[in-house]
């Protein structure tokens, strides 16, 4: 390869973030890109290494000397998971345009040509996978059901297979999006509440996807906590007191009637009060309410003091 | 001074308006066309469906005073005045209504408001055409409402027709629905305004995107607004105040469970429902207090200064006369 060539910007920028479990990541770069190669693109692979993942640093080394100009390798310092090895992935890529990838295969190189076409023809602003048909087992079926009939409510969209690995999008579309946490579970969510249009394109699954399915009480939960977040910051970054108010009015009602109750029945003469525990329980629910609202208070003051940083809108078009 | 120099920008949020923006944009430039100012028209389409943004585009094709900026999705009427606001580049901000319930010959009054001194010069539907039950009486009711809470004598806050001098919207941030609070909220700050009687014309094309249902958003929304101009300027003391009730409740529980130990026998025990309800309300105390820490740090951090609302007239004053 000519030294020009190595340094001009790619077509594509393929971004595969190792942090949880990887496969034959030579496979992945010779699958992914002898397609790109067929589609004529040119295209650079960017790894990034989660901290606790060096164990496939070798497999990059020999990559890169094998490939020098189309494989670049980041690894960051420590474990900061898979949120953040994409977004340095996406800060580092050149391309105009970018595919990221999962770090075992998911899905097969061949949907790169249909999700192009779907971008070049403005149909989408992102492609995402969408394993099917599946070759799980049933209870990892189910499980994915309930998550996304779940998601499906909390935040009003429609995926099959949210989490998929495989999204194509372009350059200013991947800046757009802000990652942090476990979000890169939601970046279609995330892309469609910014008023950008995602499709899924159906990929078969690939049977290296299919072992080793981890599930335990604490993963449930985290995925519960996820939804939780989404759900919050999708429908009520703009107004915090609507989501904390309603929770902390019902609790402070309820503690207030509570008291209110036991304040009648003592001054009314039906007995003392200093052994009914109710007066704990609304004691408490009226400590709780004001937290709550006095918490969304103070996201509101948040938002109040800080609302020229963010912008609230997203422009599609300016005539 | 010509008058020339006088810059006026028009904005207009559209939601499926695809019949009314040709006619609006007539309507407007035959008005300005008596009035000595260069103006330009600001369509923020608000994720239309129809075919209001091809029309839009013919408009910009036809008049290069018109511009038009797109969302993305439907965002809401709140950003897309702000997005007006953030593009505009007039002396003078006029918003309106797409619906064309609004008539643009009312705006030569509206620069007369602003050309006599006034930050802001706001419409009063005093006439409407709308339906009693679900819209008049409510928004009566509502508008009352906040005049009471504002102390504010606005007759109809609700009226889209406003002229603005744009140093007043460029140092307000709308966000969430905050729209209709604009004159309360800059009233507050020490702007002064004048309110005119407008035209309201009943709806000809296309259907109303409001309903009775905003009417209880719009009165949460005003007592918001109230508590957070009031919290943000000196939120430590508010957050202090609202822990008052907690600490004495904490303090008369504790009194009397300290009198309940004191006067009991050895060995008898003491039920601990009093103490448990004491430090309860203590616990509350304490985390209001340190609430009220938190947000004064995030008011320190943010970018809402008092003093900054409150805007320096004359300069403007100069180039409008």
């Amino acid at each position: 390869m000519t030294e020009s060539a190595a340094t001009a910007a790619p077509e594509v920028s393929v971004i595969v973030p190792i942090s949880e479990r990887y496969g034959d990541l030579e496979a992945i770069f010779r699958e992914f890109g002898g397609e790109l190669t067929r589609m004529g693109a040119s295209f650079e692979f960017v790894f990034v290494v989660d901290g606790s993942q060096r164990a496939c640093l070798p497999a990059l080394r020999r990559l890169r000397d094998a490939h020098a100009g189309a494989v670049r390798v980041f690894v960051l310092g420590k474990s900061f998971g898979e949120a953040a090895t994409l977004a340095v992935g996406i800060e580092r890529a050149t391309g105009a345009t970018v595919v990221t990838l999962p770090s075992y295969f998911q899905v097969g190189p061949e949907g790169l040509r249909e999700s192009f076409r779907i971008l070049a023809d403005g149909g989408a602003d992102v492609v995402i996978g969408k394993r099917h048909p599946r070759q799980d087992a049933f209870v990892n079926r189910a499980q994915a059901a309930v998550f996304h009939w779940l998601a499906g409510r909390a935040t009003g969209t429609h995926f099959a297979d949210v989490s998929c690995g495989f999204r194509v999008m372009r350059r200013a579309v991947a800046d757009e999006l802000t990652l942090y946490g476990d979000l890169h579970r939601f970046i279609p969510v995330m892309a469609v509440n910014r008023g950008l249009v995602v499709q899924e394109v159906a990929l078969p699954q690939r049977a290296e996807d299919r072992p080793s399915r981890y599930a335990g009480v604490g993963i449930y939960l985290r995925r519960l906590l996820d939804l939780l977040t989404v759900f919050f910051l999708i429908k009520f970054t703009r107004k915090p007191l609507r989501f904390f108010g309603l929770l902390g009015s019902v609790a402070f009602g309820l503690g207030a009637i509570i008291t209110i109750y036991l304040g009648i029945y003592r001054i009314l003469g039906f007995g003392g009060i200093s052994g009914r525990p109710l007066l704990v329980l609304g004691a408490l629910l009226l400590v709780l309410g004001v937290q709550c609202v006095s918490l969304g208070l103070l996201g509101e003051i948040i938002i109040f003091t800080h609302a020229r940083r963010v912008s609230e809108y997203r422009v599609a078009e300016i005539l | 001074m010509t008058p020339d120099r006088l810059e006026l920008s028009v904005v207009v949020p559209v939601f499926n308006e695809q019949d009314n923006v040709e006619i609006l944009f007539n309507e407007i430039a035959e008005v300005l066309r008596g009035v000595s100012v260069r103006w330009e028209l600001i369509f923020v389409d608000d994720g239309s469906t129809d075919a209001t943004f091809a029309r839009l585009r013919a408009l910009r094709g036809a008049d290069p005073r018109v511009r038009v900026i797109r969302f993305r999705r439907n965002f809401g009427q709140t950003p897309a005045m702000q997005a007006g606001f953030d593009a505009a580049s007039g002396d003078v901000v006029v918003t309106m209504d797409g619906d064309l319930q609004n008539d643009p010959r009312d705006i030569p009054r509206l620069l007369d408001g602003i050309r006599a001194g006034h930050d802001f010069v706001i419409g009063w539907r005093k006439d409407r055409k709308d339906k009693l039950f679900t819209r008049k009486i409510p928004s009566w009711l509502a508008n009352r409402l906040i005049a009471r809470i504002t102390k504010i004598p606005i007759h109809d806050n609700g009226c889209s027709l406003k002229a603005y001098r744009r140093e007043v919207v460029q140092r307000t941030q709308l966000y969430g629905e905050m729209h209709r609070f604009i004159p309360a909220m800059m009233s507050l700050s020490g702007c002064t305004f004048r309110e005119i009687v407008v035209h309201h014309r009943a709806r000809r094309f296309g259907s109303s995107k409001y309903g009775l249902s905003r009417t209880l958003k719009v009165l949460s929304d005003l007592l918001l607004v109230k508590v957070l101009t009031g919290f943000t300027t000196r939120p430590a003391l508010w957050f202090g105040l609202t822990s008052v009730p907690f600490f004495v409740l904490s303090a008369l529980f504790l009194a009397r469970s300290a009198y309940d130990y004191a006067v009991a026998p050895l060995e008898e025990t003491v039920s601990i429902v009093f103490p448990t309800t004491a430090l309860l309300f203590a616990a509350a105390f304490a985390n209001l207090l340190l609430l009220g820490m938190v947000a004064e740090l995030v008011v320190w951090s943010g970018d809402y200064r008092e003093s900054e609302s409150i805007l320096p007239a004359a300069d403007v004053m100069e180039k409008l006369n």
